[in-house]
């Protein structure tokens, strides 16, 4: 595999660049779809590519193909090369130095269990996860998408400073979507866990949890516009940082695209909050033993005590400021350049029972799914309006269930009024990979009737 | 060609060797390019080529799928074996393949390939230039050109094959204001299945200066209201809201489980006799046309409501053949590494029988979205969100005061029930729709059109 890199970084350097990059991908991937208890689908990939980076008078290019042929290969180099002549200079454009080999965290990303495993097992669970939801509650219609699915790959990096590194992963997922039905109305209820092989998964966790949110939401109503502290459940609290976390960036910042811009080591949150980007816990699974440029990982602490301390970097973004790269160049795949991103975001020290929230409101908003984050959040602004479904909460206790509202403020005041974070930190894979925990917010609009 | 048709007729048949119903190969070449520009630099320029070949085995209503990047006829007549050991039973024979034709043709004038990149790269310069000559309080503009050419083959054990040559070509501006502390942002884009002649003329100009001209106007935005309003849609950006609210309860797949909303509907009343919704795949040079779809069928011109009537459904070629109906050409995939499933190409909302500022004109109190971020719905329910990126309140029948952090939501049959004004000035606009993992090109459009009592959900109370 990292021969692979080399000899596409060979081929990058013939073109007559200064610098270049190579970084190799090969994966495989296997998905189960369940539905009435029958294999609905049953779906394997394999993939590989390589894409390049070259740097000529400190002008960027890049290509990628999925021709892993001398040839074709060297023709992707040729592109790259060419793209270098179209880009504008820039004195901060380098590749990172190799880091010393004691730099790269160690850690257990690969389990050889995820393989062995046989796929009538993996059949098993996802069937598991729907019969365990159906079973649950009598008004689960139905359940949409009860999955089983793994993913297997190995990355390599190398470039023209000396770098040439490898690592290896696994992980997997199962995740079921409930359909509840009561009075001709229905209600979706969804849940998901990960691991590194199947054995980490619980299916019936998965079915029960689906079913339960599902269930809760029936007889649901508009309620009437009221502002009121609101509880977040993790869920939520994922698809809220989610959208923080792009305004975090180095690259947002030095942009002028965000709402973080010049507040270091100013107050931007509730003095309860603490979020870290970790690019090394063993559970998270962007975790890995260095990023997509071949920077180490690490962990760096961004909010502290509602104090920021700081954005992430890659190697461009971190020379411009004079400051090192915080292991954040990430990449989806060969198809894209780094670009700097968060890793897994956590939220660090939560000590509140979610019922202990719930108890301390008199009347306010459970919000357990948001829709139309991707449209009603911007972190230029700050603005923030989406879709809500949840419970209200009377007197410290869960009334009636409440859709079609919407939940609004503006980031930084959001932020600002977090006043308790949970102790129910979970990890959510959706929209980035995100640890988190029931929040209770002080004020919120919610609009209705 | 992608594969040799013999190939193909081979991996057909190693696919039907443990039995299945129905075996479908589907290989892909393509081509893409992509420049940006931030800080008024180009920044990135990236090609890549991505290829690739799936092979797709149906046994009553189970799938086995595979796909891999190589496509030698070793690692093809691979994966064919792969996905026939996924299944057993049924009695498919592989036939002789025979070309499909369609009605629709494409008009390739400048392919983006006989472009060279610099000449793309001065484009984003014009759009940056443009958007920055909008106002001082321009403080960011990132422009994005993107070309997409791809080759694909489709054949499947009906005996059908098809061909397709496909090329796209899009512009997007992003832009963002600042007045003091308050920042705004815009948004416009163009693309078209077309070659580089979409772009031509002021085309990348009018992207950068209308996203600029839609930050700048945020700027002096209030915080939206929250609570019931009329809401009238400006024409073209409103047809996302269709498409979301209504569109995706209308795919073949979500009803056949009854996950949807106008399940087991069909001929009812649902809307206005004003109200006619069509999916049209194959309107020459539309961001969300081809050819045929992706297992094969031709796109068509299909109706999914008529005069306020549910009139048909949008089908892939599964769902049609579990339901007895022929495929509606909607079955699309993202590449070769997804399954077709039922999928919307340009859904139109058509003209009715009102003026738009007639409409403004009869709308004492009310909230004017004039552009979409963006939505969801949730099918089972109908219910749905949409961001409003550019909105103004209406007052005694004009367009007054602009909005910020607005957030439509509703339910798609009562929206639908509540639209009673439909203008005669069509517009469209283009997007990139996900369902299920995959993201395909997609249109949409609307005439500007009025809704009754809708929930507008923003900060004021």
């Amino acid at each position: 595999m990292l021969d692979l890199a080399k000899m596409a970084l060979e081929k990058a350097m013939a073109t007559g660049v200064d610098q270049a990059e190579a970084f190799a991908l090969i994966s495989r991937s296997l998905r189960i779809k369940v539905y009435q208890q029958e294999v609905e689908e049953l779906a394997s990939a394999t993939g590989s590519g390589v894409g390049i980076r070259v740097l000529r008078n400190r002008a960027v290019g890049y290509a990628y193909t999925t021709d892993l042929s001398e040839s074709g290969i060297a023709e992707a180099a040729g592109e790259a090369s060419a793209n270098a002549g179209i880009t504008a200079a820039d004195e901060f454009m380098e590749l990172p130095q190799p880091a010393a080999d004691a730099d790269f965290p160690e850690m257990e990303l690969y389990s050889a269990k995820l393989a062995a495993t046989p796929v009538q097992d993996k059949i098993v669970l996802a069937a598991e996860i729907e019969r365990t939801a159906l079973e649950r509650d009598e008004r689960i219609a139905q359940v949409e998408g009860a999955t089983y699915a793994e993913g297997e790959g190995t990355v390599a990096i190398a470039n023209s400073l000396g770098l040439g590194r490898q690592y290896r992963e696994t992980s997997c997922y199962a995740y079921a979507q409930a359909i509840a039905e009561q009075e001709g109305q229905m209600q979706l209820g969804m849940s998901f866990t990960t691991g590194r092989e199947s054995g980490q998964l619980d299916g019936v966790g998965v079915g029960r949890e689906a079913a339960d949110r599902a269930v809760a939401l029936l007889g649901a109503e508009q309620c009437e516009s009221l502002t009121c502290p609101v509880v977040m459940d993790p869920f939520v609290t994922a698809s809220l940082i989610g959208v923080i976390g792009s305004a975090l960036t180095g690259e947002a910042v030095q942009k002028q695209r965000s709402m973080f811009a010049g507040k270091e080591q100013q107050l931007v949150a509730g003095t309860v909050f603490n979020l870290v980007d970790d690019g090394m816990h063993p559970d998270g699974l962007a975790s890995a033993p260095f990023d997509g440029e071949g920077v180490p990982s690490r962990q760096t602490k961004l909010i502290d005590g509602g104090v920021l301390q700081g954005y992430l970097y890659d190697t461009y973004t971190g020379r411009k400021e004079g400051r090192p790269s915080t292991g954040n160049g990430v990449r989806g795949s060969y198809r894209t350049m780094p670009h700097v991103g968060a890793t897994n975001l956590r939220l660090t020290g939560g000590d509140r029972p979610l019922a202990q929230m719930i108890a301390g409101v008199d009347l306010g908003f459970y919000v357990m799914e948001v829709s139309g984050i991707h449209s009603g959040a911007n972190a230029v602004s700050g603005d923030f309006s989406v879709g809500a479904a949840g419970r209200l909460i009377r007197g410290g206790e869960l009334a009636e269930s409440v859709r079609e509202v919407t939940i609004a403020g503006n980031l930084s005041t959001i932020l600002a009024s977090i006043v308790a974070v949970g102790n129910d930190n979970r990890w959510v894979p959706f929209g980035g990979s995100i640890h988190a925990p029931s929040l209770l917010i002080g004020e919120m609009t919610v609009s209705g009737k | 060609m992608v594969i040799e048709q013999q190939l193909a007729a081979k991996a057909l048949a190693e696919a039907l060797k443990r039995g299945g119903d129905f075996a479908e190969i589907y290989a892909e070449r393509r081509r893409s390019v992509s420049v940006s520009l931030e800080d008024s630099r180009v920044e990135r320029s990236s090609a890549g080529l991505d290829s690739g070949v799936s092979i797709r085995v149906i046994k009553d209503r189970n799938i086995s799928f595979v796909s891999t990047d190589r496509l030698d006829e070793e690692s093809v007549l691979e994966a064919a074996r792969l996905a026939g050991d996924g299944l057993a039973g049924g009695g498919a024979q592989a036939v002789s393949l025979s070309l499909a034709k369609s009605g629709y043709a494409h008009a390739i004038e400048i392919p983006p390939g006989s472009v060279a990149t610099s000449e793309k790269a001065k484009m984003l310069h014009v759009a940056d230039e443009a958007a920055r000559a909008a106002g001082s309080e321009i403080v960011q503009a990132s422009i994005t050109y993107g070309d997409d050419v791809s080759e694909m083959l489709v054949a499947n054990s009906l005996g059908t094959m098809a061909i397709e040559h496909r090329t796209r070509v899009r512009i997007i501006a992003r832009v963002v204001g600042q007045r003091g502390s308050v920042m705004q942002t815009g948004y416009e884009s163009v693309g078209a299945h077309q070659g580089m002649e979409v772009l031509a003329g002021d085309t990348a100009a009018h992207v950068g200066r209308s996203a600029a001209d839609k930050a700048l106007v945020m700027l002096d935005s209030k915080p939206a209201p929250s609570g019931k309003m009329t809401v009238v849609m400006h024409r073209g950006f409103g047809g996302v809201l269709f498409h979301e609210a209504l569109g995706h309860g209308l795919e073949a797949d979500t009803i056949e489980k009854g996950a949807s909303v106008f399940a087991g509907r069909m001929g009812e009343k649902v809307a206005n006799d004003m109200v006619t919704l069509v999916d049209d795949g194959s309107i020459p040079g539309e961001w969300g046309s081809n050819a045929f779809d992706d297992e094969g069928a031709p796109t068509q011109r299909t109706v999914l409501i008529e005069k306020g009537r549910l009139a048909g459904l949008m089908y892939d070629g599964l769902r049609a053949r579990n339901a007895g109906v022929a495929s509606t050409g909607n079955g699309r995939r993202q590449s070769f590494r997804h399954h077709p499933i039922p999928r919307m190409t340009n859904t139109l909302i058509l003209t009715g029988p009102n003026q738009r500022d007639e409409i403004i004109a009869a709308t004492e109190r009310g909230f004017f979205a004039k552009t979409l971020s963006g939505g969801q719905v949730e099918t089972a329910s109908g219910d749905f969100v949409f961001g409003v990126s550019e909105g103004y309140l209406i007052e005694n029948g004009k367009i007054t005061t602009p909005l910020r952090g607005a957030t439509l939501i509703g339910n798609g049959l009562t929206a639908l029930t509540n639209i009673d004004m439909i203008a005669d000035d069509f517009d469209m606009n283009i997007g990139l729709c996900g369902k299920d993992g995959q993201s395909v090109p997609v249109g949409s459009g609307q005439p500007t059109l009025r809704i009754l009592n809708m929930t507008v959900g923003g900060t004021e109370v």
